[in-house]
């Protein structure tokens, strides 16, 4: 049968099959699911859907420890430093980070992607020549060992 | 729960369907309704703009065929790689004499049985439609090998449905 003949067979039939049908269990399952997904604890929903109180003291906290920090690393000259590096370095950096982060993160998931299939086998290789070299060495020292008897 | 009952009224209405492209991608029943699960919950946390959308069926799928390779690759790590070696068929259940009924759900269950290479991207060429060039796009394989394991699962198909269809269709 060539492939022509053959896409049209199959797909007759697979056309005729009926869609199977979800089970009883999945609509329970599903308002389940998105109760408990609505009755999860505030602090593990994002910072904007916080009660107010909350967004209110964590901001106020980041306040303080960034200007905890800033006291710290020093009063008058060195804050000057410091505030004028955030003026001309940090905030155009940070600009700049962002683009380098997303740039690098595509480029490690596609690296990453390439890879995964075969991390197992890689870890089987290493671990394979790590033995390798264990006993080559243990040959050799025991070769030497002998040699330095034999002396 | 404000919009519980149009969320209730909208899984009633599209769970075979995403249930359907879970299943048919996943070959496992229970596995699928881990997905549909997760894919109606998505469309739960989107539901005042995916709701009352007309495309709101174009979006599950979408999502659904999506999350079906996710699970795939995550929970069935390497089958990519493996595809290169040709499984054989599970063993579907024999199907001599039976009625047209019969026949189908046994017809599905051989698709099911199916490796993985195989029945994935011949669900998504029958199934879901799309192009061979899409299928390899959306799966990071090349169109040959698209081509070829779709040949391979649908001669695995025919010579099921060689196997059984026979004496039903003689008589």
């Amino acid at each position: 049968m060539n492939p022509g003949d053959l896409e049209r067979v199959v797909s007759a039939h697979l056309r005729r099959l009926p869609a199977p049908r979800a089970p009883h269990t999945l609509l329970p399952r599903v308002l389940a699911a998105v109760r408990q997904w609505r009755e999860r604890p505030w602090y593990t929903r994002a910072w904007f859907s916080w009660p107010i109180e909350w967004q209110v003291a964590s901001s106020l906290l980041l306040g303080v420890v960034v200007t905890g920090l800033v006291w710290l690393l020093g009063s008058g000259e060195a804050s000057e430093l410091v505030m004028w590096r955030a003026s001309t370095v940090v905030v155009p950096g940070i600009a700049n980070l962002g683009e380098r982060l997303s740039l690098a993160t595509t480029a490690a998931r596609v690296a990453w992607h390439t890879v995964e299939p075969l991390v197992v086998y890689a870890c089987a290789a290493v671990m394979l020549m790590c033995a390798a070299c264990a006993v080559f060495g243990a040959a050799l020292g025991r070769v030497m060992f002998e040699r330095a008897v034999q002396r | 729960m404000s919009d519980a009952p149009e969320f209730e009224a909208f899984v009633r209405k599209y769970q075979d369907m995403v249930f359907a492209t879970a299943v048919r991608l996943l070959g496992n029943p229970s596995e699928a309704e881990d997905v549909a699960q997760t894919v109606f919950l998505r469309a739960f946390q989107r539901f005042d703009r995916v709701g009352a959308s007309p495309a709101a069926a174009g979006w599950l799928k979408t999502v659904t065929r999506n999350a079906c390779l996710n699970h795939l690759s995550r929970y069935r790590a390497r089958w990519q790689f493996f595809s290169e070696l040709d499984a054989p068929i599970r063993e579907a259940p024999p199907a001599s004499s039976v009625a047209q009924d019969e026949l189908r759900e046994r017809l599905e269950a051989a698709l099911r049985a199916l490796p993985d290479h195989q029945r994935i991207p011949l669900v998504l060429f029958h199934f879901e439609d799309l192009s061979y060039a899409a299928i390899a796009a959306t799966l990071g394989v090349s169109v040959g090998k698209v081509k070829t394991d779709i040949h391979r699962g649908r001669d695995a198909l025919r010579r099921w449905l060689d196997r059984y269809t026979a004496p039903y269709e003689s008589r």
